[in-house]
């Protein structure tokens, strides 16, 4: 049971109708017509175009789609692989969900003009185990194609223009989410990212030239490609065009997923939720997943996009918005960000493997009542020697909102070495 | 070649090279150029994952792990400034975290990477006041090798090593994040023919050898380099030795030879040298002295030396090239032919175990000598250096003068036998199947008298009037 | 390994450009026939994919979705990530821990269940939830969650 957005816009403008799920639906709606169009133009323009919508990735980094495609080899005499990152685990991230759940044709569409621009034969959509129902509808979708010729060889009657999709369950590994650790794992092995270099485009699946894009981000292709350049960059940020499912959880009335533009301000994200529950006051804002820092009620008119976000000290991220209110122990929030990413460390990187853990228990320490000044000096210090210097990205994410808590709620780390114990009676359990 | 400059040092070393790798093929490094390391070694892959070996590249922003960094032309690294140094202590404490503080009761102590690298490099105290995770101690993981899972740092060389190398794959992590452990497939054990080689790779006490585990502290020890005379491969090794014991072999680099490995066998030969040694010169089956059995096999040689053929030589493939020298320049004065000699062989491997097994059948070949040791003809005389020519194949040749280092048939059949020097005791060469002529040093002194092969023929040449 | 799982398996090899790729789908259909996979079944998917079995085994232990012990007939995991936690997963998933006398993960006496806890499960907007046998709960409480668990045989 998933249910569609709130607010809808180009994406999800469909997304209640099952039929949108069909092929026949799908096209009734207009579908397909972002491919006629791609493969009417020479690749190149079409990786030019998606260059110049400025479309940027929704898997959280917000690289440069149309750069990343012109960096898949041009003449190769090897397979070129697309992959698709459906690895969604980010905790407050449940958009890439709705669309392969609700929209699988966009993103396979996507795919396809993603192949027709970069000259790829193959896709595998790697979707996380536990998406089961993700799995089913994407399957259905990729089977459809191929009954229609849309998948196989000579797609659209455009000789030699061949590409097949094969979806890929994961297992249960937050990892897998990172393009390295996902192509590990796609291989049959344990999902532990890749040192660089080699890089995918000329190393990734399977050794291929590989390029590897988010669900949400090849959904947007078809749009861009049927409508246009400019329609596209007139939504969002000169930097960040388009709309986002940003979705928003935690205490609101109205938890659920948004398609707006980016650069809308968190205040309108949050009122399209409902704003607090209860009437409550606001305490914190998680913007990106639990990945990202965590801002404070002050900044609440922040635009969306990441040119804003990052000039106060956060990102993007994936558009999961987690929302706190007053009853909430920051330190509580702390040890459960300090698990999650304890659990999830893949383990080879010793910064990451060693200091996830120790970070875990600096905070388990200081909620349960427990700390000394000392241990509040070392949460201080040993995010730190996590950050910038592993393998991927996941120590820097571990580090982050743990800074990120200590900068802006300082306060609730030492209530807690002073009382002794938890103050804040009516926090979310542990 | 592109010139790459570390600390303001300039080197030439070919583009795309990785940068440890480039500093280790100058020789420079740990040994000039410091740059601390756990997961990477010079002959498995790049792991890349203990971060260790971080550097700072002028123009990039990140620091930068030297092993998997390609050198430009240009690159500008810095290994000593404070970035660097605060990131290694970084790594070194968080590896310290889990890691029992143990080195008094650790047999690893003394060449301990850990240990070392935390001195040097590291910080003074801990402040970590957690617990640190259970694991395993002390446990068999095959019949060579004991793991103490509480010590290993997880660098993944022995794994890597078991995978790449003799390709048996034992060993694997498990789970993931800090639960992450190396193992065993359960049920299985380490067992293949180069299994110890992962306890010299591995850089602290987690992995270390039952045979050499507690018998000695390393810095009671001192190092000999000498060369593995197990088959013709010839592995440098070096040889620990202390109180004129030796406690055991290591392998030493020699990348044209045995890169940085050896098998187990050749590791626990250093045993051999020491049992069932001929300790005392035998003549007419009765204990003698050195004197009365040069004199008797000088006596022996004279009244066969009549440029009749009476005379045959029958050499050895695990003596030294001094010693075959000296034996074929005897032969050819008492105008006997070019020695003879035989190769015991056996199994051998892709890797490094060759199937002649004695370290200087090729030294033999060099000097002329030929390789039919069993047919000794029906000489009256033989001389033989060792043994590896069976007692049988002297059947009707009437007396023998041997000098050799080990009790055999051979020394119960010989008229006069002469104990010899191994080459653990002695210095020389071996000349190995690809024709490298290796050298190596007396590691121990023999418990008794005992002379070189060469020593032992010119005495009795001497005795005998031959100059 | 049956002959038709194995079967089931070879057929994955050519979706692949490499074998191994096909190892995951493997292991959920070795698993599916088994319930959960144990040394002699690494080594024969090991034997299967040409791999040594501790590399089948490394794989087992990395994600959460394998099992190398044997399980209760039916799974049941709450998701405590944080999105959910502010919705009351914890107070949700301690009730049903109670309601089937089960304290902290574990399988119940009878092997009907086991329970357990899970990270984020990307149900944030319908939180809490729960998944049940692979299938998704959403927007529960204890007496929803309760009537579920009690259904499953």
């Amino acid at each position: 049971m998933i249910v569609e957005p709130y607010v809808k816009n180009y994406l999800s403008e469909h997304y209640g109708d099952d039929a949108y799920r069909t092929l026949a639906g799908y096209e009734a709606a207009g579908g397909f017509a972002g491919l006629k169009k791609a493969v009417a133009l020479a690749p190149e323009q079409v990786t030019e175009m998606v260059k110049a919508s400025g479309l940027r990735g929704r898997g959280g980094a917000g690289f440069a789609t149309g750069l990343k495609w012109s960096f898949m080899p041009k003449t190769s005499e090897r397979t070129k692989v697309i992959v698709v990152n459906g690895d969604e685990s980010e905790p407050g991230s449940f958009k890439d969900r709705l669309i392969m759940e609700r929209g699988p044709l966009e993103v396979l569409e996507g795919i396809l003009i993603g192949a027709w621009a970069m000259g790829a034969q193959r896709t595998f959509i790697y979707v996380r185990g536990e998406y089961r129902e993700s799995i089913r509808a994407l399957e259905s979708a990729v089977k459809e194609l191929y009954a229609r010729k849309l998948l196989g060889k000579n797609i659209l009657g455009k000789k030699g223009f061949e590409h097949d999709v094969v979806v890929h369950s994961g297992a249960g590994a937050y990892i897998c989410g990172e393009e390295t650790g996902l192509l590990e794992s796609l291989e049959g092995k344990k999902g532990q990212p890749r040192k660089k270099p080699p890089f995918p485009a000329q190393h990734g699946a399977f050794g291929l030239p590989t390029t590897v894009n988010n669900i949400e981000t090849f959904a947007h292709v078809p749009f861009i490609l049927e409508r246009g350049v400019e329609w596209f960059k007139g939504r969002g940020t000169d930097k960040s065009p388009g709309t986002t499912l940003f979705g928003v959880s935690g205490h609101v009335e109205r938890p659920g997923l948004f398609e707006l533009p980016l650069g809308t301000p968190l205040r309108e994200v949050l009122g399209h939720a409902g704003g607090v529950r209860g009437g409550r006051r606001l305490k914190g804002v998680m913007p990106g997943g639990m990945s990202m820092p965590i801002l404070p009620p002050t900044e609440l008119e922040v635009p969306m996009a990441e040119e804003f976000l990052s000039q106060k000290g956060t990102h993007l991220g994936t558009g999961g918005v987690m929302v706190m209110d007053e009853t909430v122990c920051m330190v509580r929030v702390a040890t459960v960000v300090a698990y999650f990413f304890r659990d999830e460390s893949c383990g080879q990187c010793t910064q990451c493997r060693e200091g996830t853990a120790w970070v875990h228990k600096l905070c388990q320490k200081i909620e349960q009542g427990r700390g000394s000044a000392e241990d509040l000096a070392l949460l201080d210090n040993v995010p730190s020697l996590m950050e910038g210097q592993t393998i991927c990205a996941f120590a820097d994410a571990a580090a982050w909102p743990i800074q990120g808590l200590l900068r802006h709620f300082r306060d609730d780390f030492e209530a807690h070495l002073r009382e002794k114990k938890c103050p804040f009676p009516e926090s979310f359990e542990l | 070649m592109p010139t790459l400059s570390v600390d303001g040092i300039e080197y030439e070393v070919p583009e795309g090279r990785m940068l440890l790798q480039a500093i280790d093929d100058l020789g420079l490094l740990m040994n000039g150029v410091e740059i601390p390391h756990y997961c990477w070694h010079p002959k498995l892959s790049i792991d890349g994952s203990c971060r260790l070996c971080q550097v700072e590249i002028e123009g990039m922003p990140k620091l930068q792990i030297a092993c998997n960094t390609p050198v430009t032309s240009g690159m500008k690294v810095h290994t000593k400034s404070e970035r660097v140094q605060s990131a290694r202590r970084g790594v070194l404490e968080l590896l310290l975290i889990n890691h029992p503080l143990d080195c008094p009761i650790c047999d690893q102590a003394g060449e301990c990477k850990l240990q070392d690298y935390a001195f040097e490099w590291g910080v003074t105290s801990a402040r970590t006041r957690e617990p640190r995770r259970p694991a395993k101690k002390s446990v068999d993981l095959g019949p060579t090798i004991v793991f103490d899972q509480e010590r290993c740092i997880l660098c993944r060389r022995c794994v890597r090593f078991c995978r790449e190398v003799p390709k048996t794959g034992e060993l694997g992590v498990f789970n993931r994040g800090d639960e992450s452990l190396l193992e065993l497939f359960p049920g299985s054990e380490l067992d293949n023919p180069y299994s110890m080689n992962v306890a010299d790779i591995c850089p602290v006490g987690a992995l270390t050898t039952r045979d050499f585990r507690f018998k000695v502290r390393v810095w009671f020890t001192d190092d000999v380099e000498s060369v593995c005379n197990q088959c013709s491969r010839g592995c440098n090794v070096v040889a620990s030795r202390s109180n004129n014991k030796i406690y055991r072999f290591v392998p030493r680099r020699n990348d044209a030879v045995n890169d940085t490995w050896m098998c187990d066998h050749g590791r626990m030969s250093y045993k051999k040298n020491a049992n069932f040694r001929l300790a005392a010169p035998i003549v007419d089956g009765r204990e003698a002295t050195y004197t009365d059995a040069v004199k008797r096999a000088a006596e022996l040689l004279r009244a066969a030396c009549d440029g009749s053929g009476k005379i045959i030589g029958v050499a050895s493939p695990f003596a030294a090239n001094a010693d075959l020298t000296a034996f074929r320049d005897l032969l050819a004065r008492l105008g006997a032919g070019p020695a003879r000699f035989s190769v015991p062989r056996g199994e051998s491997d892709a890797i490094l175990i060759e199937a002649e097994k004695a370290p200087n059948a090729a030294g033999c070949r060099t000097l002329g000598m030929l390789e039919s040791g069993d047919q000794v003809g029906r000489a009256e005389l033989a001389i033989v250096l060792g043994h590896t020519t069976t007692a049988e194949v002297f059947g009707d040749v009437k007396n023998i003068v041997l000098i050799d280092t080990h009790e055999s048939a051979l020394s119960v059949r010989a008229t006069v036998s002469l104990p010899a020097r191994t080459f653990l005791e002695k210095s020389g060469t071996f000349t190995n199947s690809r024709g490298h002529v290796q050298s190596f040093s007396a590691v121990v002194e023999p418990a008794f008298e005992a002379w070189s092969e060469a020593d032992a023929l010119a005495q009795i040449a001497a005795a005998a009037g031959i100059s | 390994m049956t002959p038709a799982t194995r079967a089931k398996i070879e057929a994955l090899f050519d979706r692949y450009p490499q074998k191994r790729g096909a190892l995951l789908p493997a292991i959920y259909l070795l698993q599916e026939e088994k319930g959960f996979i144990d040394g002699d079944g690494a080594r024969e998917l090991a034997k299967l994919f040409e791999l040594e079995p501790v590399e089948v085994w490394e794989v087992l232990s990395f994600y959460n979705m394998f099992y190398t012990e044997p399980q209760g007939r039916h799974h049941v995991y709450v998701c405590t990530n944080l999105p959910c936690s502010l919705r009351g997963a914890r107070t949700l998933l301690a009730g049903l821990e109670a309601h089937l006398g089960v304290h902290g993960a574990g399988t119940t006496r009878d092997g009907r269940v086991t329970i357990g806890h899970e990270e984020c499960l990307g149900s944030c907007g319908t939180a809490p939830m729960m998944r049940v046998d692979g299938q998704y709960h959403e927007n529960l409480d204890l007496a929803a969650a309760r009537r579920i668990v009690d259904e499953l045989e």
